[in-house]
């Protein structure tokens, strides 16, 4: 029955792009997100829904599509250039078969990034790719926050939909992912034509905060719980009653912790004392490798050139209180171990130039941002006031996303492209926009000369 | 049944968004500029600004 629904919808989303080929583009943002090939288990498994959805969005705008609005920006020739180096590193990887297969969902990723905003060409296109994103990444954080209540959680235990740990399933992953939606969730509840604000969008808007915060407790990935800390400070900037705000989250602080099972308030006490995780120092130990490995590989050793390391790793054991506090150091070996964060795994993997790139796309968009909402923030006319806080939710979702990436190796993850793609929309479509403003501005004094000379 | 729950409820939103967007017209093309808003005044010259 799921399997028939499933395939169903898809079938019927794609069919709609027939009507409006830029559905096409938000059914590859679908797939890509949610992967229902990998929830069903017929007919969606056996053709490739992925490919062929890349192929009709494309196809779509190259055929039909309006394309006298769209631009080619700045930050999408980073993206391209970052592409060919990716490509180029490919070839000359130190684990060319595990590369490729790293390179085959790369390539799509950026590709699409670099695509997606020549179609972002109006008001409402950008606000429906936001929402299809929210909605879908809401499907595995309701699933997740569900699960997590019912008492499912636990660190690589939370199951979402699938057996499966890769892409947004994987727990470190979502967590992040699932904090970084919570900016794009309120400005949909907020400023969206598509469910327009009443009591059920907020109703379900503030579910599904509810619901992605619950992600890092379920996930019990501390990545999550950073990313939660930086979204509450950032959070600071626009909201008006502050006293009030900090107030409430200290109250539900402390409501929350004595809630919280107690494997949770275990593993984030690991945050502090990493030294007796072995998680925690390995990673440290892989990122010490890695700036080894950059000194004799500036220019990277392609995907998945961790697998050439082995780490050895001291653990420190701290027993005791007071005075008698007793230390016990053991050793730990590893190998082949994941970057297990976003900037060394584009050094490692693209060497200094990659994450230079890399570096370069994301502040620029948090840059960008950050113009477009110095510009329009003090404009209150109608239909100029979902500019700023968009903005303003798209520069807090990537940076909420920057810092999760600190511990987590999701440099091309496919949602962090999307974000960056919506973002290159909105900086190309205000630009044009405000261009023909300026056009109109220059126009209108010259009108009104004419009518002042016409006059009796 | 979590499962069915969480794709259910998602889905249908989803359904009925792509159902809305399907009849917009503005999806395709920004209303033209007489139905738009007025854009803003330009900025106020600074003081101290140099005069053409």
């Amino acid at each position: 029955m799921l399997n028939l629904a499933l395939t169903g919808f898809v079938l019927a989303f794609l069919a709609l792009g027939f009507r409006r080929p830029y559905l096409w583009v938000l059914a590859y943002l679908y797939i890509d997100s949610l992967a229902p090939q990998k929830i069903s288990w017929g007919f969606l498994k056996v053709i490739p829904i992925s490919l062929i959805s890349f192929i009709l969005a494309f196809g779509g705008w190259m055929l039909i599509d309006y394309k006298a609005n769209s631009r080619f920006t700045l930050r999408q020739g980073l993206i391209l250039i970052l592409l060919i180096y990716c490509g180029l590193t490919t070839m000359t990887a130190d684990f060319p078969e595990d590369a490729l297969v790293k390179w085959d969902w790369v390539w799509k990723a950026l590709l699409f990034a670099m695509f997606v905003p020549l179609t972002l060409t109006t008001r409402l296109r950008i606000e429906a790719a936001a929402l299809i994103m929210t909605l879908t990444v809401g499907a595995i954080v309701i699933n997740g926050a569900i699960k997590t209540l019912a008492g499912g959680g636990g660190y690589g235990t939370l199951r979402l939909f699938v057996d499966d740990n890769s892409g947004l399933y994987e727990g470190s992953i979502i967590s992040a992912v699932a904090i970084s939606i919570i900016p794009l969730i309120f400005w949909l509840m907020k400023h969206g034509t598509i469910f327009p604000p009443d009591w059920r969008v907020k109703l379900y808007g503030s579910a599904l905060v509810f619901s992605c915060v619950l992600i890092p407790i379920g996930t019990q990935a501390r990545t999550g719980l950073l990313c939660v800390a930086l979204l509450m400070v950032m959070a600071l900037r626009t909201i008006k009653r502050r006293v009030l705000y900090l107030s409430l989250i200290a109250v539900g602080v402390m409501v929350a912790i004595p809630l919280l099972p107690k494997s949770y308030t275990d593993r984030m006490n690991t945050i502090e004392n990493h030294n007796a995780d072995q998680s925690a120092s390995t990673r440290v130990a892989v990122w010490k490798w890695t700036l080894e490995y950059a000194k004799d590989h500036p220019f990277g050793g392609g995907f998945d050139a961790y697998r050439g390391n082995q780490v050895r790793v001291e653990l420190t054991d701290t027993k005791g209180s007071g005075n008698n506090v007793t230390t016990s150091t053991r050793e730990a070996f590893d190998k082949a171990r994941a970057y297990h964060s976003a900037y060394f795994e584009m050094l490692g993997e693209q060497g200094w130039p990659g994450l230079l790139i890399w570096l370069t796309l994301m502040v620029s968009g948090l840059l960008q941002m950050e113009l477009i909402r110095g510009r329009w923030k003090k404009r209150t006319g109608p239909g100029e006031t979902w500019q700023a806080p968009l903005a303003n939710a798209l520069q807090q979702s990537l940076l909420v996303y920057m810092v999760g990436s600190l511990f987590v190796g999701i440099a091309f993850q496919p949602f962090c492209y999307m974000l960056i793609g919506l973002q290159c929309g909105l900086w190309s479509y205000l630009k044009r926009i405000e261009s023909q403003n300026v056009q109109q501005r220059a126009a209108r004094p010259a009108l009104s000369l004419g009518n002042a000379v016409a006059a009796p | 049944m979590i499962d069915n729950f969480a794709l259910v409820v998602t889905h249908g939103l989803l359904a009925l968004a792509l159902w809305r967007l399907v009849q917009r017209d503005d999806l395709d093309t920004d209303p033209p500029a007489d139905e738009a808003p007025a854009p803003a005044p330009l900025p106020a010259p600074k003081k101290g600004s140099l005069r053409a």
